[in-house]
């Protein structure tokens, strides 16, 4: 395990693009888990109210609330880690380094651990990154304190840590088939932030799909599956709505998923003849 | 002889090409067995497959009797075409994914760089070496875990010609420490230079097996001519170190034995009174044996 994920930080160690994706995905994260106390004042500012209430007092950072609020925030920036993940398996494959590290002496198994192990390290350190902002943050602005809120709810920091290993999967599985990282990056863009939400919500929404099945197809979909395992939490504070637990179907679908890009990936790189 | 590779029956289909055809081979410790073929006649894809990066359509291979290939690439050091680093990491960087691999260990890094005069160079990125330089390199990740069996695939494809000198001499320092050698090649004259036993590929389908030498071996062939011709039968005839002659023309052509050079025939010759007009020594090649091989299969 230790030899498998060494072999992939020998690789990308001194690698400065890497470093420059990670700072950036880092800074995102601060930007984003801490900068809603920045919006509210600015709305303040603007004027803004919810029914009559001052923005500021708005309780986004209140112990846990605040785990769903900054996990779901954060999946927004995912791509960001899976561009590292897009760039390290094509490097391999436009340098040939896969089919080197092969010949030297690993079977392919070993190579997919590696990248696996990354992808799992990387999900890591983002969530421990996460828990931490949110222990700052809510040390800062929450209006309770105490063990029993600040430990509540962290299953939303679990449900985080295995979305990214999963769209990280779906990352590592392109690059294998489209190969160059560029058009992997593009379409990995165009296809989470524009094409299927935009497909789904057509689906969900449209007067003409709303009332048959398309609705719950749209469910199935790779990246809605993803985006359903943390649930818009705003509505508590608009609509006064609880939406805030996780659903077995939901969970089960997005593993469906997982264990699709898994086996493709296996699949691919043990059929497939390295030249 | 402990056999280091044997390969069976082992085939590659491409689409409708007949990449490798049910190839039999049997690799000895300490041969330097050269595959030769024209290109495109399978050698890399046999190479390839017998490393685990493509898959074989039929047969199979073991390397030193083991039943793990994965084991066994580690005791192999290989070059496949061309070299394969990260472009972004310096020579050091490279080769310490190599030895990771390998699990050997990254002491023998500064010795190997030396070896193929890239020392002064460790430092500096991939990308900024010449094409000599990262073949060379490549030679010295080959050499890092100084594994008893390298696989050498056209190892002086694409350099120039100092390039070319610089690595053939350093594969026949790397023969002399009596390592196995399996060496890809359309390169007639290397082959000669460094091989001792080597095979002839075409379409996939292996020609010729043999040791260069036993195939070379018939070749210490002189052609003489003499004012005289009658009287040169007859003292070719009492020539001890003759094997057999015949005429060939105006000229007789002896096969000599084992150890007898020119130089004996020809001072035989003068103390039976007779003066040679023209003596040529025939060094049959390679190239003559590999053209005829594959004649004799057209």
């Amino acid at each position: 395990m230790i030899r498998a994920l060494k072999l992939e930080w020998l690789k990308i160690r001194n690698y400065r693009v890497f470093w420059i994706l990670t700072i950036m995905y880092l800074l995102a994260l601060i930007i984003i888990a801490s900068g809603g106390m920045l919006l509210l004042e600015w709305l303040k500012s603007e004027g803004a109210d919810f029914r009559g209430l001052n923005p500021t007092i708005v309780p986004i950072y209140d112990f846990p609330d605040i785990w769903q609020n900054t996990t779901y925030l954060a999946t927004f920036v995912k791509i960001l880690l899976a561009f590292i993940v897009v760039i390290s398996v094509s490097n391999d494959i436009t340098y040939h380094t896969l089919r080197q590290n092969i010949i030297d002496g690993i079977s392919k198994k070993e190579y997919i651990l590696s990248k696996f192990l990354f992808i799992v390290t990387m999900a890591a350190v983002s969530t421990l990154f996460l828990f931490m902002l949110g222990l700052i943050n809510g040390s800062i602005y929450s209006h309770v304190w105490g063990v029993e809120y600040i430990f509540d709810e962290m299953e939303y920091l679990a449900v985080f840590f295995y979305e990214v290993i999963i769209y990280c999967s779906l990352a590592f599985l392109l690059s294998l088939i489209i190969k160059k990282a560029g058009f992997v990056i593009v379409a990995l863009f165009l296809y989470t932030l524009m094409f299927e939400p935009v497909a789904t919500t057509i689906m969900i929404n449209a007067p003409v799909f709303k009332d048959g099945i398309a609705p719950d197809i749209a469910q199935f979909f790779p990246v809605k599956a993803l985006n359903n395992l943390i649930s818009v939490p705003f509505g508590r504070y608009i609509f006064m709505e609880i939406e805030d637990n996780l659903s077995i179907k939901v969970i089960a679908i997005a593993t469906g998923w997982f264990a699709i890009y898994l086996t493709s990936i296996f699949l691919i790189l043990n059929k497939r003849d390295l030249n | 002889m402990e056999k280091v590779l044997r390969i069976n029956k082992l085939s590659k289909r491409f689409g409708k090409i007949q990449a490798v055809d049910k190839l039999d081979l049997d690799i000895s410790a300490g041969q330097v067995f050269g595959i030769l073929g024209p290109n495109g006649s399978g050698k890399t894809t046999t190479l390839g497959m017998i490393l685990d990066v493509i898959a074989p359509t039929e047969g199979s291979f073991q390397w030193f009797g083991e039943k793990d290939t994965v084991e066994a690439r580690k005791g192999i050091g290989s070059i496949l075409e061309t070299p394969c680093f990260f472009p972004y990491l310096t020579a050091v960087q490279n080769l310490r994914i190599t030895a990771h691999i390998k699990q050997c260990g990254t002491e023998n890094i500064d010795s190997v760089l030396r070896q193929v005069g890239l020392f002064d160079r460790r430092n500096d990125k991939f990308k900024t070496y010449s094409l000599g330089m990262k073949q060379r390199l490549s030679i010295g990740s080959a050499l890092l875990s100084d594994p008893p069996v390298l696989i050498l695939d056209e190892p002086t494809n694409g350099l120039d010609p100092e390039g070319i000198a610089e690595v053939r001499d350093l594969i026949r320092r790397i023969t002399k420490k009596g390592k196995t050698i399996i060496m890809a090649s359309h390169l007639l004259d290397e082959v000669q230079k460094v091989c001792t036993h080597f095979c002839v590929l075409r379409n996939g389908k292996k020609l010729h097996e043999g040791s260069v030498s036993e195939t070379l071996g018939e070749i210490n062939r002189v052609e003489v001519v003499a004012e005289e011709m009658t009287n040169l039968v007859t003292v070719i005839e009492n020539f001890p170190g003759k094997r057999s002659f015949h005429e060939n023309g105006s000229s007789l052509i002896i096969t000599m034995n084992e150890g007898v050079n020119a130089a004996d025939l020809n001072k035989h010759c003068f103390e039976q009174g007779i003066i040679l007009k023209k003596l040529f020594t025939h060094r049959n090649s390679l190239e003559k044996e590999f053209l005829k091989i594959l004649r004799e299969n057209d």
